[in-house]
């Protein structure tokens, strides 16, 4: 071990501090390099020399919208599988391997993708492309494995669940927004379709979607991108090709009648209010003024409605809440996604005060717009929280594998502090008065067993 | 101005641990190509310097991402606090930046929106930490707005009044969350009288406090001498001084001297807790005792016990409860270090039928950590997996000034970070032994658990008799 050297040293002349509020924005980019293999498989590199470690993310073109039906919950049951071991590295390996090199790994189901991460000292990249390389290419399909996860996803969903007051909010509002099956239906899974998923339907979905064109392979951190080009050649470039799999167009339009239901949640001590609307595509253009609209309504302490609702007229004891929240951020969905909020209201209120202060909120933008000072300090907020999105290499890889997968262009995540910027007060204007309105709102009120009728 | 600066260095592991398979483990996939050699982590620069009114300012100086991140500490946090009003410290945080003597809590909350900030507060058992982060252009604004809440808070009547209401609403709502029963009744349980106990405030204290009670524990606690100030980021250092100085240089100590925080009780009773929850489709369990300060040498070899027998997804706990049996999601374990004691515990939620079932291995496993000595394979991968993640918890940027700020707390200073992964290198089998001898053992654990009153119970019966508690 070297302790630090200790060194004492006389400082210069004073530097002249900054002005008390930034005159600009600081600009910063990620070094981006894309290279696609024969077999389709797409990798995303980005360098950082500062520390000697490494994120890798590996993104799968699909999620929880394209599971078979009568097999609801199957991807993110098929995402655990991905961790169980393969002919050629049984159960344990991966682990064992991964975190013997001092690292971290983590797999999440989405909509539209799922995603499987490591975070490591660079010195162990090497064997974990291996590993990656090794589970795109076959797993352990035992019966064994499969009710061992059909079991802890059960626990998954009761923890997180079925245990948990409003623990289905997330569920509850696309379930009742949206019309097709596809976007719909219970994603987490109901615990008879977890129960009749068989081995056969495990091959089948590893078969046609766990392909390289179907991956994009996401490395960031103290590595050169040729050599990281190299490497990912050595180990995936054997893999057979096959031809990428539909993608069906899912978008729904707009609703035009108001949905709105009543639920009550038997652990619930205090109630509460899910309220959804249906948002513009990804990459239209009115997303990112739909991204600017989210924050400057629900961002933080310095939002409408945290500044209107929980401060204002105190009818909310918490705001949360953003474009395709909470299950992913303002730019990693496909197809289209819900600006959605949940809060926990007050004895003082009730859903018709919530969403009619709601409603003035949002009446008040689409009417007089915003100031440019508010506009101003959303921006910059937002570029805040999107750099902070990007602080270690693993939150890089993931991002860029992100892009590629579902813009289709890993640089367009350099472009996204340009769409903000570009974003005008008229833009807000006029996605406030097209979305968030009342035949497109989708509302679920959770009363506790005791609440007033 | 004189700094003292050092260069801190995070080392990986002293040898490289190759993939070959103990004794112990199945062999490794023959083609799996072997960790290449670790590289060298450049060091960290904090500059250190102690200003004349006694806060102690650590600046670390880390260029190439446009962002900061501060940590105000100051001791004092809620085991300070009386005990018939404890949790007022964390209340009293909470309101720091709802309102200065110059500045509404709107006007805060919209100046740090304009430099990308946010500014935060919590009382741990220890300290109060003020957290905040900006866009590295906004460094400025963001140290006199951390001075203003830090000194100036006024606690006006208006946000006082909400911040009881929505506190009060927010303690009934937690009352449905299980985790937040067990975790209350586990630090009851283990610590006894002893201020470590504090988990949540009660209805009655929230209602108790007003403007006055809170302006006067910010006066008693809120010293220069009794803080530490650290910024990291893309910032220049000495420009950040002077501002330091400029907004913190006049801030004078006048409050009395800390009371002193007796020692921790040293065990606690094999015994089994249960809080009925009704409507429970799981047992929600937490096993454990009091352990050690942060600053105890069982302390980081503990930690690396804990990453074999439950920290980490590959420990034991997990691969046997969840990868092995599938009776829980989301098991895991802590040894969590304060000032003067600490605390170890293994947690998991079961579906309710394999409450004793789980809790049999879980003893099983803790046992076994006393019993048996464990194999270097194993002993390596834990020493590598610690390395790793605390390099990775510390690239990042607000994580890296936390650790300092709560390095500084415990006593430690800033050289506690290059120290802890050769400390962790340093430790061999046998003391990984001594303490799972020392703390693990089944028969030493308080059980916890929140869950379904009459099949819990029946589960529970099995090992012994069981208190059943309201909450």
């Amino acid at each position: 071990m070297r302790l630090g050297l200790l060194t004492i040293f006389t400082l210069g002349a004073a530097l002249v501090a900054g002005p008390a509020a930034p005159a600009k924005r600081p600009s910063w980019r990620l070094p981006i390099e894309v290279k696609t293999l024969p077999n389709g498989l797409t990798i995303v590199v980005s360098e950082d020399h500062s520390l000697p470690t490494v994120g890798v993310s590996v993104v799968y073109r699909v999620g929880m919208r394209l599971e078979p039906k009568g097999r609801t919950g199957f991807a993110h049951l098929f995402e655990h599988m991905m961790f169980q071991g393969t002919p050629v590295a049984p159960k344990g390996v991966f682990d064992r391997v991964i975190q013997g090199g001092g690292g971290l790994n983590n797999g999440s189901t989405r909509y539209d993708f799922t995603n499987y991460i490591e975070s490591a000292p660079v010195s162990a990249l090497e064997p974990i492309l291996w590993l990656e390389a090794d589970r795109l290419k076959a797993l352990d399909f035992s019966p064994q494995n499969l009710k061992n996860q059909q079991e802890v996803v059960k626990e998954e969903i009761r923890v997180n669940v079925k245990n948990q007051p409003y623990g289905t909010f997330w569920l509850d509002l696309p379930g009742a927004a949206y019309s097709r099956w596809e976007n719909n239906h219970d994603g987490y899974g109901s615990f008879e379709d977890l129960d009749h998923a068989d081995l056969k339907d495990v091959q089948a979905f590893h078969s046609t979607y766990y392909t390289p064109s179907n991956a994009v392979l996401g490395i960031a951190g103290d590595v050169k991108p040729t050599e990281v080009f190299a490497l990912v050649e050595k180990y995936f470039a054997s893999i057979p090709g096959k031809p990428k799999p539909a993608l069906p167009d899912l978008k729904e339009p707009l609703n035009t009648t108001e949905i709105r239901q009543v639920k009550t949640d038997a652990l619930a001590r205090v109630p509460a209010v899910a309220v959804g609307w249906k948002m513009p595509a990804r990459g239209s253009r009115d997303h990112a003024p739909a991204a600017v609209l989210a924050e400057l309504l629900i961002g933080g302490d310095a939002s409408r409605i945290y500044l209107g609702l929980v401060k204002g007229k105190e009818l909310l004891l918490n705001a949360s809440g953003g474009l395709n929240f909470p299950l992913g951020g303002a730019w990693d969905y496909d197809g289209q996604t819900l600006f959605s909020l949940f809060s926990l209201y007050k004895p003082n209120a009730d859903a018709d005060k919530v969403l009619a202060a709601i409603d003035e909120v949002i009446a008040a933008i689409a009417s007089q717009g915003v100031t440019s000072a508010e506009l101003e300090r959303t921006k910059t907020k937002m570029l805040a929280d999107f750099y902070a999105g990007l602080e270690i290499p693993l939150s890089r890889a993931d991002a860029l594998a992100k892009a590629q997968a579902l813009w289709g262009s890993a640089a367009q995540l350099n472009e996204i502090p340009g769409l903000i910027e570009g974003v005008t007060a008229d833009d807000l204007k006029r996605v406030a008065a097209t979305y968030l309105t009342h035949p497109n709102r989708t509302v679920i009120d959770y009363h506790t067993a005791t609440a007033k009728p | 101005m004189i700094l003292t600066r050092q260069a801190l260095t995070l080392l990986l592991a002293t040898s490289t641990l190759t993939l070959a398979a103990g004794s112990e483990e199945k062999p490794l996939p023959k083609d799996l190509p072997p960790y290449g050699v670790d590289r060298p982590i450049p060091p960290l620069n904090i500059a250190q310097r102690t200003l004349p009114n006694g806060l102690t300012v650590w600046i670390v100086h880390r260029p190439g991402f446009p962002k900061i991140a501060s940590y105000l500490a100051i001791r004092g946090g809620n085991a300070y606090d009386p005990a018939d009003r404890q949790g007022l410290t964390g209340l009293m945080a909470g309101l720091l930046n709802e309102g200065t003597t110059t500045r509404t809590s709107k006007q805060i909350a919209e100046e740090l929106q304009a430099i990308g900030g946010e500014l935060n507060a919590f009382a741990s058992p220890d300290a109060v930490f003020i957290h905040g982060s900006c866009l590295s252009n906004g460094l400025p604004a963001l140290v006199n707005l951390l001075a203003d809440v830090a000194r100036h808070p006024s606690f006006p009547d208006k946000e006082v009044e909400l911040a009881k209401a929505n506190t009060l609403q927010g303690l009934l709502a937690q009352e449905a969350q299980p985790a937040f029963k067990a975790n209350r009744a586990f630090n009851a349980a283990i610590f006894g009288s002893h201020p470590y106990r504090f988990a949540s405030l009660s209805p009655e204290v929230v209602k108790g406090a007003t403007p006055a009670s809170l302006k006067a524990i910010h006066a008693a606690r809120f010293q220069p001498n009794q803080a530490v100030l650290v910024i990291s980021g893309d910032l220049q250092e000495a420009a950040t001084l002077k501002l330091v100085t400029a907004a913190f240089g006049d801030w004078k100590a006048t409050g009395e001297a800390l009371p002193t925080i007796r020692e921790t009780p040293a065990t606690s009773a094999h015994q089994f807790l249960l809080i009925p929850r009704p409507g429970s489709v799981q047992s929600t369990l937490r096993v454990g005792r009091p352990a050690v300060a942060a600053t105890h040498p069982d302390y980081i070899p503990m930690q690396l016990a804990n990453v074999i027998l439950g920290g980490s997804f590959g420990s034991r706990i997990v691969k046997n409860i969840r990868e092995d049996k599938g009776y829980t999601y989301s098991p895991g374990a802590r040894a969590t270090g304060m000032q003067v004691g600490g605390n170890y515990m293994v947690r998991a939620d079961v579906r309710t039928e394999v409450t004793a079932a789980s809790l049999m291995e879980i003893f099983y496993e803790m046992d076994r950590m006393g019993t048996t000595t464990v194999g270097e394979v194993e002993l390596q991968s834990a020493k590598r997996y610690m390395g790793g993640t605390y390099l990775f918890q510390n690239q990042m940027l607000g994580a890296l000034t936390g650790t300092l700020a709560t390095y500084w707390v415990n006593g430690q200073k800033p050289e506690a970070l290059s120290e802890f992964i050769p400390k962790v290198n340093a430790v061999k089998a046998e003391e990984v032994r001594r303490i799972g001898r020392t703390y693990f053992a089944a028969k030493d654990q308080t059980v916890v658990v929140v869950g379904d009153e009459a099949k819990a119970k029946a589960e529970l019966e099995q090992f012994g008799p069981v208190q059943i508690l309201k909450n």
